[in-house]
């Protein structure tokens, strides 16, 4: 018999919810549904209607739900959820369901970075995250985007058509946005700087991922999190790190985590 | 004969400075926000000062310059020599206080707390200028999106019945944290109280990372805010010694002491 689970992911700037259809407990299970919004201030009035609309969109009735979990930041919004995980043992649990070669992942979150080693069952060895500073995160992009003047979903499209990478040297969000008008200022296209910006995103995950020491040869891993969704990001994390394999996340990376709270639901 | 005018000028992040001084007192001092680059920042604020002061450039013997592109400032002529920001705040200290051990400048993107002698020669510092949070541009974000003036943040902050604590430490962050309080209904002036309660706390860590000998005084934009002050006074738990000058100067009038002094550029 089939069993139903929901997957709430309640993160700093989106949330996001998962319908998973797993056929035994334990299993890999398929996603039926996914739903993302953007969390702002009223978000724990707005989540039960995440939810049902999620399970509207899966063809599910809210009645055959078995198990609903949570994570994420405001995973205890989720009143109706059983049980709440913590995030990157969430996105352990997804990478390992979906990738059994690789052996870290980078969530790149709306105001965090984690980098963790996970072992055969998906169980977080250790980790390293960044959840003091936004640089590098979600919430950096989506500032800088703003300074640039272009949306942060079009964000991509603009670095991948850079003639150059803009050079920029703080580190400090604050810091990075006054260099980024500077050279706007100076006529630099905004295309550059963007690819600028996901060159300093890049060297930030890949200085985490470097701190997690030294990977098993042709080890694999793989980046979630909102911001593994940037092409451009990606490939500059990878350039920095040749000897690792990576293996891109086969579903939508910033639904990892909710799907990794719908797998511990059906176990 | 009149004594010689010596020249001060300090190019900050959001201000520039520049004061004049004649037989060690202060003959004017101006302020305004930065241009585009250094060199028009100066010549701007020396500008002004020099009209207000009805002076012409001849009339000055010697000026040092300090803070953003104090070399390009002084290979472009505008001054004679360059000075660490450092030196001329502690040196300007010390011209008004001359007790003050212990200054805790706040500038629009560094903070620094600086240890001088009883000469005011440099004992030891410490700075943060790798994250804003703790410089005047936090205060400056915060107010933003509160809707207030910069100038206006302390007075707001003075009206809070509570103190809304943030508890990011990332300048985004907060920024996000007071969105989504604002959001909740969140009243401002206790989010004011909550903002400036944030930045005592990272000048105090500071402070503390040097070790703090009294007297102590606070100078840079940030000084300005009464409500900072009185927070940074409580997590210090000492008296601050008032600033008998714009605290935002005090580089400057640093700049112009060791100009009359012949200090070289260092």
């Amino acid at each position: 018999m089939s069993l139903i689970t929901v997957g709430c992911d309640i993160g700093s700037l989106f949330s996001k919810a998962v319908v998973l259809e797993a056929d035994r407990p334990g299993g890999a299970g398929r996603l039926l549904a996914s739903r993302t919004v953007e969390t702002t201030g009223t978000i724990a009035a707005r989540i039960p209607e995440l939810i049902a609309g999620v399970l509207e969109q899966a063809g599910a009735d809210p009645g055959a739900v078995d198990t609903v979990a949570a994570t994420g930041r405001g995973a205890a919004l989720v009143e109706i959820a059983e049980f709440t995980e913590e995030e990157m043992v969430c996105v352990g649990v997804a990478a390992r369901s979906r990738l059994p070669e690789v052996d870290r992942v980078v969530e790149i979150g709306g105001q965090s970075i984690t980098a963790l080693r996970i072992d055969a069952e998906g169980d977080v060895l250790d980790f390293i995250r960044n959840d003091k500073c936004a640089s590098g995160s979600g919430r950096f992009l989506e500032v800088m985007s703003e300074a640039i003047g272009v949306p942060i979903a079009e964000l991509d499209r603009h670095a991948s058509r850079a003639t150059r990478t803009t050079e920029l040297s703080a580190q400090c969000g604050v810091f990075v946005e006054s260099e980024v008008i500077t050279h706007l200022n100076a006529g630099e296209a905004p295309a550059n700087i963007g690819a600028g910006l996901c060159d300093s995103v890049a060297r930030i995950v890949v200085s985490q991922i470097k701190r997690l020491g030294a990977p098993a040869p042709g080890a694999g891993f793989t980046l979630t999190g909102g911001v593994a969704r940037l092409r451009t990001v990606v490939d500059r994390i990878w350039e920095r790190v040749p000897e690792l394999v990576l293996v891109p996340f086969p579903l939508d990376p910033q639904l990892a985590a909710a799907l990794g709270a719908a797998l511990l639901a059906a176990e | 004969m009149a004594s010689s005018i010596f020249c001060g000028v300090d190019v900050g992040s959001l201000t520039a400075q520049a004061v004049v001084l004649q037989g060690g007192r202060v003959l004017g001092a101006r302020s305004i926000r930065v241009k585009p680059s250094p060199v028009d920042s100066a010549r701007a604020v020396i500008g002004d000062l020099f009209t207000a002061c009805d002076l012409t450039r001849e009339a000055v013997t010697r000026t040092v310059a300090t803070g953003y592109g104090r070399q390009t400032l002084e290979e472009r002529g505008l001054a004679d020599a360059n000075i660490s920001e450092i030196s001329c705040h502690g040196t300007g200290a010390h011209h008004l206080l001359p007790s003050v051990r212990t200054i805790i400048d706040i500038g629009g993107q560094d903070a620094k707390v600086i240890r001088v002698d009883e000469h005011g020669g440099i004992v030891d510092f410490v700075m943060n200028d790798k994250c804003a949070s703790g410089t005047g541009r936090f205060l400056e974000l915060m107010s933003r999106t509160l809707g207030v003036e910069l100038e206006e943040l302390g007075e707001l902050a003075r009206g809070a019945r509570r103190i809304e604590e943030l508890t990011s430490r990332c300048s985004i962050f907060c920024e996000t944290e007071v969105l989504h309080a604002l959001q909740r209904g969140v009243d401002r002036r206790d989010l004011a109280a909550g903002i400036t309660r944030a930045i005592g706390e990272r000048a105090a860590a500071l402070a503390r990372r040097l070790g703090i000998e009294p007297e102590t005084t606070m100078s840079g934009g940030v000084a300005k805010n009464a409500a900072v002050r009185v927070e940074l006074e409580r997590l210090l738990n000492l008296r601050l010694l008032a600033c008998p000058a714009d605290p935002q100067i005090v580089g400057a009038l640093g700049a112009a002491v060791l100009a009359a002094q012949g200090e070289p550029g260092r």
